[in-house]
């Protein structure tokens, strides 16, 4: 047996390597004519729907739907709050499997009252749907597309910018309080990222089953550490001074941040059209001096440098507007899949980046040894979010 | 739908804040273009609501048509179709009555595009509207055609063995593909009514296994124009012991699409059964007039008049009116929810 030479590829091992695949559509088709002996026929189809949107429009109540199920489904009546109301369904009242249809409900329903709708298809399965608090839902226009930035500026970039804005008086610290600070954002970032993967365990409840929304974190949280990981690599091997490794890190940790705005913004979006979100100005107060911590944390890497006021502003744009796409996706094209997807890269980002920061700890470290000054750090960071998190809750 | 929010729970709080005057402006616009293009960008399908043709506005209702063909029912026809049995003389000079009733599984479309697995008696909801005469003989041959052992329990007078109930006999529980002949004298008379006593009832009955049962007095009734079945129900289409439509004669809504005619000053009489399981109570009330109420028919003398009446399960009673107006009218339960979920009615009155 030669062991120093691989086979030559043949037809040989390409048709050893079809055979398995051949075989395997001989038993899927003669399971299909027999069944395989069992009796799968079940008496009743499981039917399920998942309800994507509500829209509510002037003696109007239009539901995006979309069929989950393993078959078409037909919706046949509609009764909303104890009362049976005429649909129309378009294109069609009989949906493909994973196709969509769009449900319109004539109904007068009264501003800030709840709504409870049921859905039944032919099958008298029926889907319940609530409307907490019925109110016209924002049309996309230039109004609305302004409003929903303006939230997305308070809840993201303004705050970033205000951390970023100590730059000029932390630079001044030494050495010690520079690696107290990056612990402090390790800390952070770590309670960003546990906060952001639970957010998307949640989201993932609201996905489609069949879109698999736990497959979806762990397919984007990995992706994403390990792209991130192997860019981090790349940078590494091409060389390039500390100084510009720093920034890089830096930037990194405004993808990260930016999007878990990002995700943040989905949420206001998305609690906007359902009416969830009432007044309180003292809460943005509370949420600025949480989210100016994310600020503190992306420079934190950079403090011994001189970054260019080019990059200080790009990094916060990068950690801060994207609250902003993500209140318009929120609020006009809300999506759980979409949701979950852009929750599990920012989990991803989030944990690449601490990797990082404690890669450049141990480089700081490497002379003096300071446990204290890192316990204290990264537990600082978790405690600042942790108790303004409290002025929130 | 309910979101989470975690760490984001505060925002439900908060948009308007120091958003507000951006906010308030984006309501004031968005509710603007909506009343500009929400109104005429989407076409009510129309039940065919006769009031709407005179200006009304939104209306509960079903759309389009149930297959009355392969319901093998038609409630229009349910309304006015009386089984008088097959009558001959007993030598002793009695009347005796004859009907045959098969249990049949079946599938119905209660309404449009959904179908409810029913059990029936000869294959409708309500059960035929069996009718007779004060003490005359009645024989109902039975058969069971379906898959589960039934029953025909009578109320009024009978043997304990004719009772329909599991434990009284062969006639308790007809098995699959079994028969029983239940006879006795039609006694008291008055308004009555038949259902299924098999056990778990509530799914038995609730399943459409009821009807009207009529014995006329020896002497009859004081003549009238029109007589008419009605037998309020309801159906619990998802199986979760709660009723989901309700209708006179098992078709919601079937008398607003198909308003019952009828002419000024024409003398009607109502039979109104009430076997609505999962619900305490039911009722009947009557647009723009009064009606003269017998309560289970046991009485030639009204005990009432009036426009409204409450019936609780297996209750019953007659109702007789007419109209002095023209134009449509509305009957339907007092508990307006059963009314919005199909226990809707009309009649439509001409000269």
């Amino acid at each position: 047996m030669n062991t120093t030479q691989p086979p030559r590829f043949s037809i040989r091992t390409f048709g050893l390597l079809l055979l398995p695949v051949i075989l395997l559509g001989g038993v899927i088709a003669l399971f299909l004519r027999t069944g395989g002996g069992l009796d799968l026929e079940s008496p009743v189809p499981i039917e399920t729907l998942t309800i994507e949107r509500t829209i509510l429009k002037e003696d109007l109540i239009e539901i995006r739907v979309q069929n989950t199920s393993m078959q078409e489904i037909t919706l046949a009546q509609a009764i909303v709050n104890s009362a049976v109301w005429p649909i129309e369904v378009t294109p069609s009242a009989t949906i493909p499997r994973l196709g969509r249809a769009v449900v319109r409900i004539n109904y007068p329903w009264s501003y800030g009252e709840a709504y409870a709708v049921t859905l039944f298809t032919s099958n008298a399965v029926a889907f319940n749907l609530e409307i907490p608090v019925a109110f016209e839902t924002p049309q996309p226009n230039s109004a609305s597309f302004w409003s929903f930035a303006l939230i997305g500026l308070y809840v993201g970039v303004i705050p970033v910018f205000l951390g970023i804005f100590w730059f000029p008086a932390l630079r001044t610290l030494g050495r010690r309080w520079i690696v107290f600070l990056m612990a402090v954002t390790a800390g952070l970032l770590i309670f960003l990222g546990l906060d952001t993967i639970v957010e998307a365990f949640e989201q993932a409840a609201n996905v489609p089953g069949s879109f698999q929304g736990i497959g979806i974190i762990g397919i984007g949280a990995i992706a994403t550490f390990l792209a991130l990981e192997a860019i981090s690599k790349r940078q590494l091997e091409s060389g390039g001074d500390e100084a510009a490794k720093r920034l890089s890190v830096a930037f990194r940790i405004a993808i990260g941040i930016g999007i878990h705005n990002l995700g943040e913004g989905l949420a206001i979006g998305a609690a906007y059209n359902i009416g969830e979100i009432s007044f309180g100005t003292f809460l943005v107060i509370g949420f600025i001096i949480q989210n100016i911590t994310e600020g503190l944390g992306i420079i934190a890497p950079v403090l011994r440098d001189r970054p260019s006021l080019r990059s200080l502003a790009l990094m916060g744009i990068v950690g801060g507007a994207p609250a902003i796409l993500g209140a318009w996706i929120g609020g006009f094209a809300p999506s759980p899949t979409l949701a979950v997807l852009f929750l599990a890269i920012g989990t991803g980002a989030i944990f690449q980046v601490v990797f990082e920061i404690a890669k450049l700890i141990q480089k700081d470290t490497a002379k003096e040894s300071m446990p204290a000054i890192i316990f204290s750090g990264a537990l600082a960071g978790m405690a600042l979010l942790w108790v303004t998190g409290l002025l929130i809750k | 739908m309910k979101t989470n929010l975690s760490r984001r729970d505060f925002l439900k709080f908060f948009f308007f804040g120091s958003a507000a005057t951006a906010g308030a402006v984006f309501l004031k616009q968005s509710g603007v273009q909506a009343t500009e293009h929400g109104h005429n960008s989407v076409q009510a399908q129309a039940t065919p609501f006769p009031m709407q043709e005179h200006g009304g506005g939104l209306v509960p209702g079903t759309v389009g048509e149930v297959d009355h063909e392969n319901n093998g029912f038609d409630p229009t026809k349910i309304l006015t179709d009386f089984d008088y049995g097959e009558v001959s003389t007993l030598p002793n000079g009695q009347t005796l009555r004859e009907y045959k009733i098969t249990v049949l599984n079946k599938d119905i479309e209660i309404v449009p595009g959904i179908i409810f697995p029913a059990w029936t008696y000869n294959g409708r909801i309500p059960g035929p509207t069996l009718r007779a005469t004060e003490a005359d003989r009645i024989r109902i041959h039975v058969s069971n055609g379906s898959n589960h052992p039934h029953s025909l329990h009578f109320h009024g007078f009978h043997a304990a063995e004719m009772d329909g109930v599991p434990g009284s006999g062969p006639g308790g529980a007809i098995a699959p593909g079994e028969s029983f002949t239940y006879e006795f004298d039609a006694e008291p008379f008055g308004l009555h009514l038949y259902h299924c006593h098999v056990f778990p009832l509530a799914r038995h009955i609730a399943k459409g296994l009821y009807g009207a049962f009529i014995v006329d007095p020896k002497q009859g009734r004081p003549p009238v124009d029109r007589e008419m079945i009605m037998v309020m129900s309801g159906f619990d289409v998802d199986f979760d012991d709660a009723n989901d439509f309700y209708a006179v004669n098992a078709i919601p809504f079937h008398y607003q699409n198909h308003p019952i005619q009828i002419k000024i000053g024409e003398k009607i009489r109502i039979y109104l059964v009430n076997i609505l399981e999962f619900d305490l109570i039911n009722s009947f009330h009557l647009h723009a007039n009064f009606f003269h109420y017998y309560p289970t028919g046991t009485s030639l003398t009204p005990s009432e008049f009036t426009d409204t009446i409450i019936q609780g399960q297996a209750q019953r009673g007659i109702l007789e009116f007419s109209y002095k107006h023209r134009g449509m009218f509305m009957f339907h339960a007092h508990v307006t929810e059963f009314a919005e979920l199909g226990w809707n009615g009309m009649f439509e009155v001409t000269e």
